[in-house]
């Protein structure tokens, strides 16, 4: 039963982590119908930031979060004018993103690569190696916390989406973006804005990240299909079920990592892929498609 | 006298600059190498690009071979097979280069090898240590580190046979290791599988009973790790801690494999008598890990204070000597992943050399005709070759972080400066 616990302890926290790496992804999916495959390179950008303000001024990679986020989403903002906001209108503007989104991250991988070098790094503050002991159990610090924020920040994404009223505009325009326009939502902005916080998020995780797993420029690569499997799992741009997916799949993970071997467990994101869209398409949470 | 010397000098000038010209209005050698710059082995391939520069750099500055600059020729292969393949073939084709260099990991050179066997080139192989590389029957192979990843075990063993007392020695032992060409055949060596042809099934070698039966201990774990996008590693150190292996033997096939697995071993405190990893020399792995790196054990290739002494350009140029040299130009220590494409830069420096030409015909006659009192001189020790390109009579050294330094513990004899074990692992 210890056995079981510990598993479940593991899983749950990793998947905390996951979640916020897949939440910017859903995010801007669910309002611009881009598939960012350059996402996990901002969270590397992100991881950078806090790393070497770590490194250099001993600043807390908790602490240095909202920089990282602050940066990111500036950045996004950047990255949506110049490259993705002018063929918004277009017909194949999803297929287009998949293409633009690539090159966005072989581009930001090799700038990474010239500034930073090819050394992996992870960030070192005290609690990334320690553990909290809950009698014969044991929770890592490190993923206890980053696990913990990434809840909070996910639950002030959604207190934002659901009270504000920039956040009824977010969600207007992803249940349905001509709709929203014809009703005054100025969907550009929205755009534009949704973009900024989806990138945000990613440098948010980043700097979570940062001291949970090492990173170097072309890691970002590795990261894409576990974080597409978690998204497609819980229904593209669909928050909660980005959530859901993370926390199912990583603890579906441990468990099989735990009693099959290692080299099952992250067979678990890609075969969870593979029977959801055989047998369910739209994700848990999403709505039938037609 | 003094007026008399003045046309003679004058002469003279104008001869040695004449031939200096010459020389270098010769066309240069074209040597061509294609390394994972890019994707999962980037770290690693770009250490083998500074290496391999730093090297070429240094000949050019001393005149070049046989009259001619070297221009070295690097392509990033994104970590794909099919890319380096391909690269190789253009390099041989198009580039026509005189000479290869070879490239990062078993998993690339494998495929890499049967492309220059089939154009008849010398394929010197930095790091690409497994066996059935070795084992396909290719001519013009020569491996540039001590020996076959299968083999590796045999230094594990002999360590703690030779430094451990007997009363103390583990009993069991959990064997995890990342599931790629590398960590597998080291773990064939440790366990006594047989090493078969991927494709045909053959047999190659038998390694039973392996060195941990040798050793008399008892396998409580045996577990594979995918070799890319792994991200379990707490899961992974709940496992070897259920285990209650007294000898960990895990096989990184990356230093960041080895900080990922560290730091989630220390998190849990699992405290075994001892930690072997076949990856963590690097400087990184101990910026990374700091303290939790004392009393791991790693083989390596290289170590700074190994007084091997190499030759460079037809002067002596040792290990000691690259060290200044690299922190000169890079400003930073090297480490193994930097040390081994300078050797074998250097060997085939003074291969072209020997064969008097870039024909590599000549040059892989000649790299076989290396022997015990006559072999290539590089930083990593002396090097000769039996006919499938494996070095003759060398082993790997064992060495093992100790308050923040790597130390070399195994073989005792061939060095100066060689540091007790640190046995058992200390606490974290």
């Amino acid at each position: 039963m210890t056995d079981i616990l510990q598993i479940l302890l593991i899983g749950a926290v990793l998947g905390g982590v996951y979640a916020l790496m897949a939440s910017g992804l859903t995010l801007i999916f669910g309002v611009m119908k881009i598939i960012n495959l350059a996402h996990p390179v901002f969270i590397i950008i992100g991881a950078y930031i806090s790393y070497w303000l770590f490194t250099l001024v001993g600043l807390d990679p908790i602490l240095s979060m909202p920089i990282a986020m602050i940066a990111l989403f500036c950045l996004g903002i950047v990255v949506y004018k110049l490259i993705f906001e002018r063929e918004a209108s277009s017909a194949k503007y999803s297929e287009m993103t998949v293409l633009l989104t690539f090159a966005v991250a072989l581009s930001f991988d090799g700038l990474l690569g010239v500034l930073f070098g090819n050394i992996q790094r992870i960030t070192s503050p005290s609690y990334a190696v320690e553990a909290v002991m809950l009698g014969d159990l044991f929770l890592p610090k490190g993923q206890f916390y980053a696990g913990l924020i990434s809840i909070a920040l996910i639950g002030a994404l959604v207190a934002f989406l659901k009270f504000t009223r920039f956040g009824y505009a977010i969600r207007a325009t992803t249940q349905n973006r001509e709709a929203a326009q014809l009703l005054g939502v100025n969907v550009g902005l929205v755009s534009t804005i949704t973009f900024g916080i989806g990138i945000g998020l990613a440098g948010a995780s980043g700097a979570l990240i940062s001291f949970i797993f090492s990173f170097f420029p072309a890691r970002h690569w590795e990261w894409i299909a576990l974080l597409m499997s978690l998204i497609v799992l819980g229904g593209m741009g669909r928050l909660m079920g980005a959530v859901v997916g993370a926390f199912l799949l990583a603890i579906v993970s441990a468990f099989v990592g735990s009693y099959f071997g290692s080299t099952w467990s992250m067979m678990t994101f890609y075969l969870a892929l593979f029977l959801i869209l055989l047998v369910r398409p739209q994700g848990l949470f999403g709505e039938k498609m037609e | 006298m003094k007026h008399r010397l003045i046309p003679f000098l004058a002469a003279a000038t104008l001869v040695v600059s004449a031939i200096s010209g010459a020389a270098f209005a010769a066309e240069p050698i074209k040597v061509g190498a294609s390394l994972p710059l890019t994707g999962g082995f980037s770290v690693t391939g770009d250490k083998h690009k500074v290496g391999y520069e730093l090297c070429v750099g240094m000949i050019n500055d001393n005149g070049g071979i046989l009259g001619r600059k070297i221009d070295l020729i690097v392509s990033d292969n994104r970590s794909d097979t099919e890319t380096a393949i391909s690269q190789y073939e253009r390099m041989i084709n198009v580039d026509k280069v005189d000479v290869i260099f070879g490239t990062f990991s078993s998993k690339l050179t494998f495929p890499v090898s049967a492309i220059t066997e089939r154009y008849g080139m010398v394929n010197p192989i930095p790091s690409g240590g497994a066996l059935r590389i070795y084992s396909i029957g290719h001519k013009n192979l020569f491996y540039f580190q001590q020996n076959a990843a299968e083999y590796i075990g045999k230094t594990v063993q002999r360590t703690l046979t030779d430094l451990v007392d007997t009363s103390k020695m583990p009993k069991t032992v959990a064997i995890v290791r990342a599931d790629d060409f590398f960590a597998n055949g080291i773990a064939a060596g440790l366990l006594g599988s047989e090493v078969k042809l991927p494709g045909s099934g053959k047999v190659v070698a038998n390694l039973a009973p392996g060195n941990l039966a040798n050793l008399g201990m008892k396998v409580v774990l045996n577990e594979k790790w995918p070799e890319e996008g792994f991200s379990d590693w707490v899961t992974l150190a709940n496992s070897i801690k259920r285990s209650n292996a007294e000898f960990l033997v895990a096989l990184t096939a990356s230093a960041e494999e080895a900080v990922q697995l560290t730091r989630a071993l220390q998190t849990l405190k699992y405290q075994p008598k001892a930690i072997y990893m076949s990856q963590g020399t690097q400087n990184e792995y101990l910026d990374s890990v700091g303290k939790a790196s004392e009393g791991i054990m790693v083989h390596s290739s290289w170590h700074p204070a190994a007084g091997w002494k190499g030759v460079l350009s037809g002067k002596p140029f040792g290990n000691k000597d690259f060290i200044a040299a690299f922190k000169a130009r890079y400003g930073a220590e090297p480490d193994e992943d930097g040390a081994i494409p300078f050797a074998l830069c250097q060997g085939m420096e003074q291969a072209i050399r020997g064969a008097g030409s870039t024909d590599n015909k000549k040059i892989a006659d000649w790299m076989h005709a290396r022997t015990a009192a006559d072999p290539v001189r590089t930083i990593l020790g002396p090097f000769h070759w039996d006919d499938v390109g494996l070095p003759v009579d060398k082993s790997h050294l064992m060495t093992q972080w100790q308050g923040g330094e790597l130390r070399f513990i195994y073989p005792t004899d061939e060095f100066e400066g060689t540091s007790p074990i640190l046995y058992p692992k200390p606490q974290w």
